[in-house]
Parts: structure tokens; C-alpha cells; sequence
């Protein structure tokens, strides 16, 4: 079992997704954002159209672009570290997640560390790296609002750029209540500019006195061995300007060749998340505090970690490393706006998670997520780098039938209808009363309510009836008149 | 094997490809041409552009005729706001007639407790109405970032259509990349506490741009 696989609870996924289709406060919560969301990316592309762009044309530079740094991502990668090492900084290697824990707690300890603030990563969250940096007495503070919320929680976030999507405002006012030492106040929307404040200053203090930085990056780019960081709450540029060391954790697949490169990237990714034509902060960040300068950390260090990137290159899978984190697959799923992404069970959620995590943490771990959608390709449709997700998990569905990892009741089940497809005759019977036994069932309204032999089909929704007569019925027909 | 040797190794597996030496002469080659990507038509002039994207990122705008005209300008935005005369400035502006216009400035990076910002910018960008920063020793990157008003003087000069445009100007004007290039649209905000809207999560909650040499 790999390190990833230990901490995944994604074959629990039935099981939770039950609780979530029965949690009110939860399908609330997820009810208010998803109309919000896809509204606010639709306006967004539309507004292109202004500019003489259009979503089309910038999403085949935007895949063409991930495409070429992916075809050969070794030279890219020692052009990166090449050039990253010539500013400065200091670029070191993780296999896995367990390895970044070590390395960012030996700097840590390196530099006299007792706390770190960081901003949102979603790949510390594969690492478990806030758990190695707590166990080794490095207190780590998560400052992007929603990633606050939820370690103040003890959860993990549930969605990729909106990470506390699933909590009401009573539940962050409890939360803020207990952490921030005050009563329990009755909050109401008009409220959340002053939760948002009691926040901002309780976190100012941390970014003040934290002697390390720990941030992602959006994207790296090879021309000056650059960190790009995209945020709108400006906790980027706190934690990658106040301490004095700034720790990028990032994955190998995150390279971009050119300033250009990333200018085009960024006409698709804040207005694929959230609708923006740009985040608020955007910032490049290259090497350390240059001589004169007031500000910035004296020690810069690059993770560049696989955690199972690298597996991906060259096999059928290798489209889902183009992708940019945006969030709009999840944000247009009809599966992840029933459940939320905590039903998931590791970090990554909706359907770039239901391929990363079989992918990450082993095909054998994850057997219900590529099953996990209804197949609408709303999350095709609107991915910035034309990731064909829909394909990737119908290709996972197919993994686990050729390595025998369907339960034996499936398989039976299809080898009986193989048996019975091979004797046409023996067929035509059986299709022929199985459809009058379907009509039998039915309401006058042409709809079954009760599926006789499987109700669990029908349990939540109607099943429209059969025309009547079998397909071969009614080509027989046909052909006579 | 070290983990650089490891990954790298199942990195060059993956992309099955030999000839490492002349695929990244071919990579250095195209860094070198820049090529962009597609490029946006805008219409209308620069600065008109860049004012109504900045107002409409909820970023105020204020134009004056001259550079001369900025500190009058400032002190007259700190006193409609209510806030004290007292601001921390980036040391590229402190050369103006700050004594004259009422406005007590101090010109070093910034404090905690300091409540105005005043800052220059090496260049914006009409497409977004975005603010382009360089941190150096004459603009340190807090006097932008922690205190809660940021006021910036934009040379409406300095307005360039497109981030691929500002590239190309820091290329043309600077020789080294500095440490932090900070691209700014508009005060800080979140969405975190259920997909409302606030301004002002970490960063400035009010960004004032001072447009020098524009038809006010």
C-alpha cells in the first residue's frame, strides 16, 4: 500500500456519500454555492467575447502549452532547477508525500522554526505535512480563509479553491467563537465582513511572527526558475514576504515554459474558477531578498514532488497532468454538488479527483470513485486545458474489469448476459418477458415507482417504462410493412 | 539513488524519449522566441480601459494633470476617508512635495500599525486593470500590502494593453527579474464564508489609484 493509499478513505465512498445526501446543513450549504459558481464562470467567458477571445481558441493554447512542457518533461525540469538554483534558491526532490514532511521539518529545524504560516496547498494536504510539521513541535497556520475554517474544524478542505464551501455560517461563528475565546454570537450574512475581520487580525499576528512560509505554486516557470502564486485574499504575498524562509511545495507537472506561457494560462484560470478576468494578487517570485531590498525571505527552497506524477507520463492517463486546479469540473458536477467533497475520501474531489485518486493512491483503493459520475461531460466541457475526464474514468472502469477488481456478483452478472447474447433465440424469449414483465410493473403513467428485483434502483427516482415491444419486435415489424 | 535521480529517471521513463542534449537545446530555443499566446482586441484607448476595469474591480480612481498634483490628491483622498494624515511611503515617491500638501510621510517599508500605503507602479495593464510592482530597495512589497489603504500613482504613460505587454517592458527596462513582481487588481477579498463577497480578507481592504497626466 502506498503512503498516499494509508490515509485515503475513498472505499468508503458509498458509506459516505449516504450521510452527505442525508446531511440538511451540508446540502444547504452546497444548494447556495453551485448555482453561484457556474453562473459566475459562465459570465466570465462570455465577457471574452468583448476582447475579440473566446473560450475555444484559449483553452487549445492553454492545452497546448501543458502538452508541450509534458512531452518532455525531464528537459523542463533541468531547465527549471537550473535556473531556480542560478537565483538562489535551493531546489530540492520528494518522492512522496512522507518525504516533504521530512524535508520541510530538516529546514525548520534548520532555521530555528516554531511556526509556519501557510498558504493554500493542496498538495500538503497529499503530504499530510500540517500532521509531520505539528508531531515535530512546528506549530503550521493555514491563512486562506476557507483553509482556516476548516483546521479550525479538524477537517480537511472540500473543495480545491473553495476549501470550507461546506460550512454554513453558524458553523464557522461556532468555530471562531471557540478558537477566538468570545460567546457564541447569532450571525447572519450581513455578519460575514466582521467574522472576516476578526480573522484577518487574529492571522495578521501569525504572518508577523512565523519564521517560515509554506505556499503551492500555480505554476513554476522554467525561463527564470519562478514560483507563480494567484490569490485574492493577499495570503500568497504574506507568507512569501514577512517570514524569512519560503518553503514552494509543488508538484513536477506544474512547469510552464515562458512569461508568455503563463500570461496565456492566466486568460483561463480565475475565469474557470471563479469567474475573474484576474485574481486580485498575482504574484512571480523569483530566488531571495535581493541586497538592498526591505523585504522578502533570505532563504527560498522548491519541493518538486512526484507522489505519482511521474507514473502518469506516457501511459493512457497522461492528459490529467495538464491539469491546472481551477476547480470547475467539481464546480459543474451534478455527482459533487450532491455530496460535497469530503464523500471523496483524500484530497482531491468531483471528477479530476475521482481520476487522481485512483491514480495516486492505487486503482485497487478508489474502486467506486470512476463510477462516480453520470458520464455528462459537463466537467469536459468546461475544462481549461480540455482534459477529457468522462474518457479517463470510463478507462479507470475498464482497469478494474481487465485486473479482476469487480466484485463477483458484477461478474457473474455479465457473464450470464454473455451466455445469453451468444443464443439469439434463447434471448428474443427472455427480452421479450422481461418487457411485459416492466409494463406489468409500471403505473398508468408509464413510470415504475417499485423495481421488482432491484429496488434500490427506484428508491430515489422513477424509472420511465419500455416502449411495450422489444427492439427486435419492432424491427420485425417494420420490416413486414 | 537520491529522490532528484529517482524522479528524474521515472520522468524520462514516462516521456520515452532519448536525445536529451538536442530536445533542450530545442526548449532553450523556445524560451528564447517568446512566442504568445492569442492576444486580446481592445477597444478604445489604454487608459479609459484600464480606469473602467480598476472601478469595476472595486479599486477607486482619481485623475489628476501632473505628477506635482498627487500628493494634493492623496491628502484630500486620506481626509475624505477619515484617516489620519500619517502614510508610509515607497521611497520612489518621496521625492515629491509631500510637506506642502498636509500629509505627514514617512518613506521605508511598512509596519503593522501603519494605515496608508502610497506607492508607485512600474506599469499596468489596461486589459484587466491590474497594477504591475517590482520590490526593490526604492518599493519595498509591505507598503502595498499591510496597511489597510493602498493608494498607488499610475503614470498613464505606463499603461500597456496586456501582461505579454508588461513582460516586455520589464525585459526592455530591467536587466534581472527582481525578487517579487506583484501584479495587484483591486483591494483583497475572499468568498471563503459562504461564497460572500468581502473586501479586505489580508491585503488593503481600499485600493486608490492616483492616474497622472489623464483627462480628469
Amino acid at each position: 500500500m502506498t503512503a498516499a493509499a494509508k490515509h485515503s478513505q475513498a472505499m468508503h465512498f458509498q458509506a459516505r456519500a449516504g450521510e452527505k445526501v442525508r446531511n440538511p446543513v451540508l446540502q444547504r450549504a452546497l444548494q447556495k454555492a453551485k448555482p453561484l459558481f457556474v453562473g459566475k464562470r459562465a459570465k466570465g467567458m462570455a465577457a471574452l467575447a468583448d476582447d475579440a477571445l473566446d473560450f475555444e481558441t484559449l483553452r487549445t493554447a492553454c492545452e497546448a502549452i501543458r502538452n508541450r512542457t509534458l512531452a518532455d518533461l525531464d528537459v523542463w525540469l533541468d531547465i527549471f532547477e537550473e535556473r531556480a538554483k542560478a537565483t538562489g534558491a535551493e531546489v530540492l526532490w520528494a518522492r512522496d508525500g512522507e518525504e516533504v514532511g521530512r524535508l520541510v521539518v530538516e529546514i525548520a529545524r534548520r532555521h530555528g522554526v516554531t511556526k509556519a504560516t501557510k498558504s493554500k496547498s493542496m498538495l500538503s494536504e497529499e503530504a499530510h505535512l500540517n500532521e509531520a510539521l505539528a508531531e515535530a513541535g512546528i506549530r503550521p497556520v493555514e491563512t486562506d480563509l476557507g483553509e482556516y475554517i476548516v483546521q479550525l474544524a479538524g477537517e480537511a478542505p472540500s473543495h480545491i479553491i473553495a476549501p470550507a464551501v461546506h460550512k454554513t455560517i453558524e458553523e464557522v461563528e461556532a468555530l471562531f467563537a471557540r478558537e477566538h475565546g468570545r460567546p457564541i454570537e447569532t450571525r447572519t450574512s450581513a455578519d460575514i465582513p466582521d467574522m472576516t475581520r476578526e480573522a484577518r487580525e487574529v492571522l495578521r499576528q501569525h504572518f508577523l511572527t512565523a519564521e517560515m512560509g509554506i505556499s503551492g505554486a500555480n505554476f513554476l516557470i522554467a525561463e527564470t526558475g519562478t514560483a507563480a502564486l494567484v490569490t485574492n485574499e493577499g495570503n500568497g504575498r504574506m507568507v512569501t514576504t514577512l517570514p524569512k524562509v519560503h518553503v514552494v511545495v509543488t508538484g513536477i507537472e506544474k512547469i510552464v515554459p515562458t512569461f508568455e506561457d503563463f500570461a496565456t494560462l492566466m486568460r483561463m484560470l480565475p475565469r474557470s474558477a471563479t469567474g475573474q478576468s484576474i485574481s486580485n494578487y498575482v504574484s512571480l517570485l523569483t530566488g531571495t531578498k535581493r541586497e538592498g531590498d526591505h523585504d522578502g525571505p533570505e532563504k527560498t527552497v522548491f519541493i518538486l514532488v512526484d507522489n505519482g506524477r511521474a507514473g502518469l507520463l506516457g501511459s493512457p492517463y497522461q492528459d490529467m497532468l495538464r491539469c491546472i486546479r481551477c476547480g470547475a469540473c467539481m464546480n459543474h458536477c451534478p455527482v459533487y454538488f450532491s455530496l460535497g467533497g469530503h464523500a471523496y475520501g483524500w484530497v482531491y474531489p468531483g471528477p479530476m479527483g475521482s481520476v487522481l485518486t485512483p491514480l495516486y493512491t492505487g486503482i485497487e483503493n478508489a474502486l467506486d470513485l470512476p463510477h462516480a459520475s453520470t458520464g455528462c461531460n459537463q466537467c469536459g466541457s468546461v475544462c481549461p486545458v480540455r482534459i477529457p475526464l468522462p474518457r479517463l474514468m470510463h478507462r479507470l472502469r475498464e482497469e478494474q474489469v481487465e485486473r479482476g477488481l469487480r466484485p463477483w456478483s458484477e461478474r457473474l452478472a455479465l457473464k450470464a448476459w454473455a451466455w445469453l447474447a451468444g443464443r439469439p433465440a434463447l434471448y428474443r424469449w427472455m427480452t421479450r418477458r422481461a418487457v411485459r414483465y416492466l409494463n406489468w410493473l409500471a403505473d398508468d403513467d408509464g413510470r415504475i415507482r417499485i423495481l421488482g428485483m432491484a429496488p434500490g434502483w427506484t428508491a430515489g427516482r422513477d424509472l420511465p417504462v419500455a416502449s411495450g415491444r422489444t427492439f427486435n419486435e419492432l424491427y420485425k415489424a417494420r420490416k413486414r410493412a | 539513488m537520491t529522490a532528484r535521480d529517482t524522479i528524474l529517471g521515472r520522468v524520462r521513463q514516462g516521456v520515452g524519449k532519448d536525445d536529451f542534449a538536442q530536445r533542450k537545446a530545442a526548449a532553450q530555443g523556445l524560451l528564447a522566441a517568446r512566442s504568445r499566446g492569442p492576444q486580446p482586441v481592445l477597444s478604445g484607448g489604454l487608459v479609459d480601459r484600464f480606469r473602467v476595469k480598476a472601478e469595476s474591480l472595486s479599486s477607486t480612481v482619481e485623475a489628476v494633470p501632473d505628477l506635482r498634483a498627487a500628493p494634493a490628491a492623496v491628502a484630500r483622498y486620506v481626509a475624505a476617508q477619515h484617516l489620519p494624515p500619517e502614510i508610509v511611503m515607497t521611497p520612489d515617491v518621496a521625492s515629491l512635495e509631500w510637506a506642502a500638501s498636509g500629509v505627514r510621510g514617512v518613506a521605508r517599508a511598512a509596519h503593522d500599525v501603519d494605515r496608508v500605503g502610497v506607492t508607485a507602479c512600474f506599469c499596468a495593464v489596461a486589459e484587466t486593470g491590474t497594477l504591475m510592482l517590482l520590490s526593490g530597495p526604492d518599493s519595498p512589497a509591505t507598503v502595498s500590502l499591510l496597511p489597510e489603504t493602498h493608494i498607488a500613482l499610475v503614470d498613464t504613460a505606463c499603461i500597456v494593453a496586456t501582461m505579454e505587454d508588461a513582460f516586455a517592458l520589464l525585459r526592455a527596462e530591467r536587466g534581472e527579474i527582481p525578487r517579487a513582481i506583484n501584479f495587484i487588481s483591486g483591494p483583497s477579498r475572499t468568498g471563503d464564508i459562504e461564497q460572500t463577497i468581502v473586501l479586505g480578507a489580508h491585503g488593503p481592504c481600499r485600493v486608490h489609484l492616483i492616474l497622472i497626466g489623464a483627462p480628469s
